[in-house]
Parts: structure tokens; C-alpha cells; sequence
């Protein structure tokens, strides 16, 4: 076991909820949260940064007259534990100028446990460069395939995150959690254009709650010469066909970003509720959809579930304590659940299904997509869709993403798409755009690839909150299939 | 100084504490202290309300041409020792980065105007709160909910290098936001300041409320290209994405719109400053590498002048350093902090004056681009979308895509607002923003609200 003792750290804790109480708190709980994270990026054959962070503080949630209070410091003594609790109790009691009525919390059942990520490699066993070869293996690579790239990039993150937590109502549990994530990317410029192919995902990196097993298997170097290729080549590509309505097939880590910003959010009950109005949005599954709304059609099946191995959502318990859990949003096409936490569950007489996370020990938990996965249907492999396809676009690799704030319309750029021909992926295409209304878009959906092209990805940036926390998620999707998408909509 | 600060002196303590303990043949040392208290509120009542305190140690070695970063929030003598120990041993593991350009030379940082009010640093919850109270009662008022937040900050910003670079900043700020809803259609309005006192709450809570009353029962409209006034929070969306490629690193990628085009023409008739003096954005007169920042005209009626850079892009593209470097990270070292949109000469009724048929936006929504190097970026508008005939607002659409080349857009511009808004920007600088008339601005889509 290698779950932290947190023997000093649980003593503060204790003063802290003692202190609180003294001060009229009705419910408190405090968090200690220590992260260690290494990012590493190789660019244009050199090592452009090494950044080692350890950070450690605490925090205290408190309920007093009926409202929320939240405080959080670095400073780890037992003065600043009494002024932090204090400081939670006059934020609540502040809070309680505006009240309209007391919170209400669904009732958890407070446990003492420990939790850890499994991993076959710790990653913070290897040396530094071993982690740093897969790398410079892959830059180089992409370098030597296309001499001509403007800019190449390689990047780990390695992630580790011990967490204490402790409630009024006697919960005391300690976790682990570890996340490997990588990612290459090959840009090229000319003629007027500028591109990007990446790997295994867009933008960022793609990331599990893994140990380095996961960035080995990835094999960036294996796929480096394709990535660079594939850069060069669309500086001279087609463009996509420009307004038209045609079959859409999306890679898997485009699914992925779709289920997550039309289905991830809109089903954050918080959201829901209107507490997100300002920043994030609402959403248009609203209460009364809850049960009865088509979202999609009947083979789409949406899982909520913080225990899927590997994924980013995936832990013991959430930030309120709450056990790790399965359900799902859509079930057949219908809505059927939302992402809660204890205050929003009680609203509808539901018991949390523990998704409230914070972004290290500063930021108060809030309702964060834990793993929303597309569920495998049975149209086979990708090509075994393709050449179920006579006439369509298959899109790779986001790009580009934007959805309203009720989360209907949204607009996607993928990296790269491939015309479909009779069944046949043909003529490479730049700047593939689609856009679409959510429950149309879903509701077009009729295959999506079977389990053996289902994988488990993550997103270990998503903003939500203010102040805003960058948040990691994750996300089962395998390719699927929409119709009559309107696609091209650049100027 | 308020009780929240460590004060300069300590700071620098700690900073010579650190370059000490290294072993690297150069050494930077960036501190960071403050506290931030967001109180946030939805329906009408506050539902999140925090204060957290918060420090930061961040240690950059070099040995030769390796070079290592260590960061921590350990801001005591044995944190901060721990950390150059540790950032010194990391230096030498790593393999060198022969683009790497040296740190900075100490250079004399001009005096600016103050960023530090010490009100807003002893503000309370209870400050905080009656602010939201007093935004959320005229709201109940008029049969409508509000949502937004009320925040304020106090820090400090200290970054010493082993050349002999100092720079030291106390800073404060204070901002609000608020969308007012109604059953059918809403509306936002912001402020931000470097002072709680300035802080005109009640302003944007009468300007949020009317326009929400206003915006009830949208309407639907064909989605086209169409004659706009922009409101000051969707023009920062604009200006915020247009400065960015505003930077030797974003022309050494080959992802900005000027690359190659400095002393042309590549927009409208407007004029982008960073101007890191000005004493209405929250001044600061150096950057995170502690160089003297520089006030830079970047495009000048028009026509593309000057590029903003730091130190290592600088020392790349034989340029001379600006002052614009942004705390390490991979993608983006430097930007523009401090973008002012020259005013123009007319009033936002003027400007709405102007116009036969077209759309009055008040705020973009999840805005990304689609085409960096064409600048053509999509997204929705949000909070306030009004139709204009014959001069006058005749009544609320439903929010539209866009999709469409900003800088394309900014070439038609046929009007700019003689009142700047101050918002917030990135990486703790702020922007100064008129509203603006746009010849043609093209909408792609619709939604259902």
C-alpha cells in the first residue's frame, strides 16, 4: 500500500472540523490534497521544457446558517487550521445575506478507506531519461520523415495526487491517484496555410489514470512518420466540401470531444439547475426531460461510470466523500441521469452519484464529468464501417470545437478527413468542419463501431467553475456514424 | 500594507535565499503570494462564496544550455532552498536546449502607477456579499433571476534572477459579472477594476436589467452575413484572439496573420496599443521574466507596426526583447497584457445610429478557432442578440453562430466607441475596449434560444 499515512495532515484536519463546529458550523469537511506533476515537451529536437510541480494545502467547506463558506491555505500549522475553519464559517455566514433556503445534503454513508490508482508502472520509478527517450524518440522520428515541419512537439505529463479526506459526519478517507499522459504533434505552414496533425488526440494530450504503461502504448515513435506525413500532405489537400449534408463518420477521439461537450456537460445537474448560468452555461436537459427526453437514437447508450479502469473520472470517492459508481445518462436514446453531488441530488430526491472534484486543494469540488462513454454498438471495425459507407467524410482528430451555452449547437473542425467513395476511404480533404443541433446530431447516429475499437480516453483540461479549474475527465468511445451532417461551414 | 501581503521585503529575503541554495550557473526565482475571494452567486443567492490564500515558488536552473523548472507553493526559507536544490539537480539531468538564450539582463524598470489598493485587499465577505445583494434585489424586482460573481484579489508578484534582476509588484483587483435572466432571454454585463471601492456594481446591474427586459421572447433570424455593433465584452473576444499572433513566437510558428506583413495593411482602420503603463488596466511595468516591459504599437490604422516578444524569442528572431514574456509554459511565452483599442469619436447610440439592418451583440460564446493563420474563428453569441432596422433596436433574435475572419471583420469597420470598457485579460493584464461597428460579420447557424 502506498496510499499516504497523512499522520500530521489528519491531526490539522481534526482541529480544523473541531474548530468549525465551534464556530456554528453545521456540517464541515476539510481536504488535504499534495499533487506532483512532471511535464516534459520535446520541441523541434530539443528539450523545451522540464516543469516539476509539488504543491500541498488544505481546505475547509463549511455550512453555517443554512449556506456554503469555503477557505483554503498552503500553510500547514494548526494557527492557520483554526483561522482557515474560522474564515469557512464567516464566508458561510456571509453567504447567508442572500439565502433563499437552507442547503440540504443527500445522505452518504461516512466510511473510513484507502484508494489507489493500479498501475504496471509507477512512473515516477523511471529515470528521467527513460521517460524522456519515448520523447525524443518520437520528435526525431517526425523530423526525419518531413525535414520540412515547421514545428514538432512530443510531450508526458506523469500526475500524482494524495488526498485526504475528512467530514463532520466521520468520514475519513485517504486516496492515491495517478495519471500518465502524451501526445505528438507535427505542424506544417505553406502556401497560405498552416496544419496540424497530432497523436493519439488533439491539442493537449491524452492521459489515463495509468502508470507509464500508457504512454508506451501509444508506440509515438511507430506513428511519428504517419503524423508528419500527414502534415505535409495537407498543406496541398482538397479543402472539404463546403455546405453540404453528407454521412459523417467520426474517429474515436473525435467521439470522444463530441460526448463530452454534448452530452458530458448538458448532464452536470449543476448546469442544469442554473447554477453554472454565468460562466459555463445551462443546459437544455432540464428537469422535466429527466426520464422521457430523446436525446439520441435507440442505439446510442451514454455510461456514467467512475470506476472504468483507466479513465480519468475513475477513483475510490469524490471530493464529499461520496463512493465511486455506475449509472447511466442515456440508456436507448433517453435521458435518464445526471453527474450530482450531494446538494443537487437531494433537489430531486436522489442520493449522489459522486461526481464533485476539485482541482487541488485551493478549489472548492464541483459537479465534473467523471467518465461519460459513448457505449460500443456492433458496426464492427472502422473499416468495416467504411465499407458499410457509400458516400460520406470520415473526420479525425479535433481541431476545432464550440458548442452554446444550453449546449445545442455545436460547430467541430476535425485535423484531417478522408472523402468515403462506395465504401472506400479516398481523397485526403483540409479543414473538415461539421456542425449540427445535439439531440438531431445524436439522433442521426445509426452504427457505431463494436467493442474492439472502444477505447478509454481522457481530457485533462476541461474548464469549468470560477474561479475556473481545469478539470480531467474521461471518456469510452469507439468510431460512429451520423447522417445528413452539414459539413463545411469555413468562409 | 494590508496584513495579506509579504511585503518586498521578505520577498527578497527569500529570492536571495533561493539563488543562494542553487547550484545552477544561473538561477530565476519567481514568487507569487496573494489571496483570491470569489463569491459567486445563481437563482439570486449565493451558492459558492470562497477565499483561498495561495503562494507560488517558481525555480528555473541553468546549467550551460540545460535548463530546469521546479515549482512549489512552499513560499517559507526552507521551501524556497528546497526548491533551487532542487531545480539545480534537475539541470544537470537534463539534456541541453541549444536554442536556449540565457536569462535576462537586469535592466532599470520604469516607476507605473499603482495596482494595489489596499481597500480592496482588506475587503470582506460580507463586502462581497451586500454586492451581490445589491445586484441580485433589483433584479428580483423586475421578475428576473441573476447569476454572476463578485470577486476581489490581493497579491504580490516578485521575480529576482542571479544577473541581478529584481522586480517587485503588489496588485489588487477587483471584478464582478451578472447575467440577468428572464423566463425567456437574458443579458450580461461585467466590470472589473484594480479598486472595490471603483467598482460600479450598481451600473452594471441597471445596464444587465434593462437589456434582460428587453431581451424577453427572441426571435428567430435567418442565419447571413450582416452589418454589426459589437459591445465592448464581445470586442475583447476579438481583440483577445488578434493579439495573441501579435508575438514573434506566434510569426516564428507561422501561425500569425502579420507574418511577413509588418508596415502593411492588414485590417481596418483601427489601432491596437500594449501599453503596460496605462493607469486605467492595472499597470505593470515588467514582465515574468522581470525585464521592463515596453509600450508596443502593434497595429496602427490598420497597418501592422511591431511584434511583442520575450527573451528567447527575442534572442531567435534577432529581435529586441519587449518585455512580454509570460510565466514558462509550452506553448505561449509571450503576450500582449495590456491591449488598448484606441477609442473612436462615437457614442454606442451613434453607432447603433448608423445602421439600417444588422444585429446588436453584446458577448460571444466558446469562441475557437477554426483557422488560426486566416483568423477565422467560430462561435455563438450569448446573453443579449437584438435586431437593428432603420436604426433602432426593434426586438431580440435567438443566438447565431458565427463563423468568420476577425481580422476580415475589423476591416470593415465603420465605427468605434469613444468609451473604453476595462476587462479582464490574460495573464493578469487587462484590456481596454470601445464598442465597434462592423460592416460585415457572418453568422452561420441558429440555435433554439
Amino acid at each position: 500500500m502506498t496510499v499516504p499515512a497523512f499522520s500530521s495532515e489528519r491531526d490539522l484536519a481534526r482541529r480544523a472540523l473541531d474548530t468549525a463546529r465551534s464556530r456554528g458550523a453545521t456540517y464541515s469537511d476539510v481536504r488535504f490534497v499534495r499533487r506532483q506533476v512532471e511535464d516534459a515537451q520535446v520541441k523541434n529536437g530539443a528539450l523545451e521544457m522540464v516543469d516539476r510541480t509539488d504543491t500541498l494545502g488544505f481546505s475547509v467547506r463549511a455550512i453555517t446558517d443554512g449556506s456554503w463558506g469555503f477557505a483554503a491555505s498552503s500553510v500547514l500549522t494548526n494557527a492557520e487550521a483554526d483561522r482557515i475553519a474560522a474564515l469557512a464559517v464567516d464566508v458561510a455566514r456571509a453567504s447567508a445575506l442572500t439565502k433563499i433556503s437552507d442547503v440540504r445534503l443527500a445522505s452518504v454513508k461516512p466510511v473510513t478507506a484507502t484508494y489507489e490508482t493500479a498501475v504496471e508502472i509507477d512512473p515516477w520509478s523511471l529515470s528521467f531519461d527513460d521517460r524522456l527517450k519515448l520523447l525524443f524518440d518520437a520528435d526525431t522520428a517526425m523530423r526525419a520523415q518531413q525535414p520540412k515541419l515547421r514545428t514538432t512537439r512530443a510531450s508526458y505529463e506523469i500526475w500524482r495526487e494524495d488526498k485526504l479526506f475528512l467530514s463532520s459526519e466521520g468520514a475519513d478517507i485517504a486516496q492515491r491517484l495517478t495519471e500518465t499522459g502524451c501526445s505528438i504533434s507535427a505542424e506544417s505552414v505553406g502556401d497560405g496555410e498552416q496544419q496540424i496533425r497530432s497523436y493519439p488526440a488533439s491539442g493537449g494530450r491524452n492521459q489515463n489514470k495509468a502508470g507509464w504503461e500508457f504512454a508506451q502504448r501509444w508506440d509515438l515513435a511507430g506513428n511519428a512518420p504517419r503524423v508528419a506525413d500527414e502534415a505535409m500532405a495537407l498543406l496541398t489537400a482538397t479543402q472539404c466540401p463546403q455546405d453540404i449534408r453528407t454521412t459523417v463518420i467520426l474517429s474515436a477521439n473525435q467521439v470522444m470531444l463530441q460526448t463530452h461537450e454534448s452530452c458530458g456537460h448538458p448532464i452536470e445537474h449543476d448546469r442544469a439547475l442554473g447554477t453554472e448560468a454565468a460562466f459555463a452555461g445551462t443546459s437544455f436537459l432540464t428537469a422535466d426531460a429527466l426520464g422521457s427526453y430523446r436525446y439520441g437514437s435507440e442505439i446510442v447508450n451514454m455510461r456514467i461510470d467512475s470506476t472504468t479502469p483507466g479513465g480519468l473520472g475513475t477513483f475510490g470517492f469524490d471530493d464529499e466523500g461520496v463512493p465511486a459508481s455506475k449509472g447511466w445518462a442515456v440508456k436507448d436514446g433517453i435521458f435518464v441521469g445526471y453527474l450530482m453531488s450531494r446538494e443537487t441530488a437531494a433537489t430531486i430526491g436522489r442520493e449522489s452519484n459522486g461526481t464533485m472534484r476539485a482541482d487541488g486543494w485551493s478549489r472548492l469540488p464541483i459537479i465534473r464529468m467523471t467518465n461519460v462513454s459513448l457505449m460500443p454498438g456492433n458496426a464492427g471495425t472502422l473499416e468495416d464501417l467504411i465499407a458499410d459507407t457509400d458516400d460520406g467524410i470520415y473526420m479525425d482528430t479535433n481541431r476545432s470545437w464550440s458548442i452554446d451555452d444550453k449546449r445545442f449547437n455545436f460547430q467541430f473542425g476535425t485535423q484531417i478527413g478522408w472523402l468515403i467513395k462506395r465504401g472506400k476511404r479516398t481523397e485526403m480533404v483540409r479543414n473538415p468542419t461539421y456542425t449540427g443541433i445535439t439531440p438531431e446530431f445524436w439522433g442521426s447516429c445509426d452504427a457505431i463501431c463494436s467493442k474492439s475499437e472502444w477505447s478509454v480516453w481522457g481530457t485533462p483540461n476541461c474548464g469549468k467553475g470560477q474561479p475556473v479549474q481545469s478539470g480531467h475527465t474521461g471518456h469510452g468511445a469507439a468510431p460512429a456514424r451520423f447522417r445528413k451532417v452539414r459539413v463545411g461551414v469555413v468562409r | 500594507m494590508s496584513g495579506v501581503l509579504r511585503g518586498e521585503k521578505e520577498l527578497r529575503a527569500l529570492a536571495d535565499a533561493a539563488m543562494k541554495a542553487s547550484t545552477a550557473d544561473e538561477t530565476e526565482v519567481f514568487l507569487t503570494a496573494r489571496t483570491n475571494a470569489l463569491t459567486r452567486y445563481a437563482n439570486a443567492y449565493i451558492h459558492q462564496n470562497v477565499v483561498s490564500t495561495e503562494a507560488g515558488v517558481r525555480v528555473r536552473a541553468v546549467k550551460g544550455k540545460r535548463v530546469a523548472l521546479i515549482s512549489t507553493d512552499r513560499l517559507d526559507r526552507e521551501g524556497v532552498e528546497k526548491a533551487a536544490r532542487d531545480a539545480s539537480e534537475l539541470a544537470a539531468l537534463v539534456p541541453e536546449n541549444p536554442r536556449f538564450a540565457g536569462l535576462v539582463e537586469p535592466k532599470p524598470i520604469a516607476s507605473a502607477p499603482s495596482a494595489y489598493d489596499e481597500r480592496t485587499a482588506e475587503a470582506t465577505p460580507l463586502d462581497r456579499a451586500r454586492a451581490v445583494k445589491r445586484i441580485c434585489d433589483p433584479a428580483r424586482a423586475k421578475k428576473l433571476t441573476a447569476a454572476g460573481f463578485v470577486q476581489t484579489t490581493a497579491g504580490e508578484i516578485a521575480i529576482a534572477n542571479s544577473k541581478g534582476v529584481w522586480a517587485y509588484s503588489p496588485r489588487t483587483s477587483a471584478d464582478m459579472e451578472l447575467v440577468a435572466i428572464g423566463d425567456d432571454g437574458s443579458a450580461y454585463a461585467d466590470r472589473a477594476s484594480g479598486d472595490f471601492a471603483s467598482l460600479d456594481v450598481a451600473a452594471a446591474a441597471d445596464e444587465a436589467i434593462a437589456k434582460a427586459v428587453a431581451a424577453q421572447h427572441p426571435r428567430d433570424l435567418e442565419p447571413a452575413t450582416y452589418e454589426v455593433v459589437l459591445e465592448p465584452y464581445a470586442v475583447e473576444d476579438i481583440v483577445s484572439f488578434l493579439a495573441q499572433e501579435l508575438t514573434g513566437q506566434a510569426v516564428e510558428e507561422g501561425r500569425s496573420f502579420v507574418g511577413g506583413k509588418i508596415g502593411e495593411k492588414v485590417t481596418g482602420p483601427i489601432t491596437l496599443v500594449d501599453d503596460p503603463f496605462d493607469p486605467q488596466a492595472r499597470p505593470m511595468p515588467f514582465d515574468y521574466e522581470g525585464h521592463p516591459a515596453s509600450r508596443v504599437t502593434l497595429i496602427e490604422n490598420g497597418v501592422a507596426r511591431a511584434l511583442v516578444y520575450d527573451s528567447q524569442t527575442a534572442a531567435r528572431m534577432n529581435a529586441t526583447n519587449t518585455g512580454h514574456a509570460l510565466p514558462p509554459n509550452p506553448f505561449m511565452s509571450v503576450s500582449p497584457m495590456h491591449v488598448r483599442l484606441e477609442p473612436g469619436d462615437k457614442t454606442r447610440e451613434e453607432l447603433i445610429r448608423g445602421v439600417k439592418r444588422g444585429l446588436l451583440v453584446t458577448r460571444f460564446h466558446y469562441t475557437r478557432w477554426v483557422h488560426q493563420l486566416r483568423t477565422i474563428v467560430t462561435g455563438m453569441t450569448r446573453e443579449g442578440t437584438f435586431l437593428i432596422e432603420n436604426a433602432e433596436i426593434t426586438h431580440p433574435v435567438k443566438n447565431l453562430r458565427f463563423t468568420q475572419s476577425y481580422a476580415d471583420a475589423l476591416g470593415g469597420t465603420l465605427g468605434i466607441g469613444r468609451e473604453l470598457r476595462l476587462e479582464s485579460g490574460f495573464g493578469g493584464g487587462s484590456r481596454r475596449i470601445p464598442a465597434l461597428r462592423l460592416a460585415e460579420f457572418t453568422f452561420t447557424g441558429a440555435t433554439r434560444y
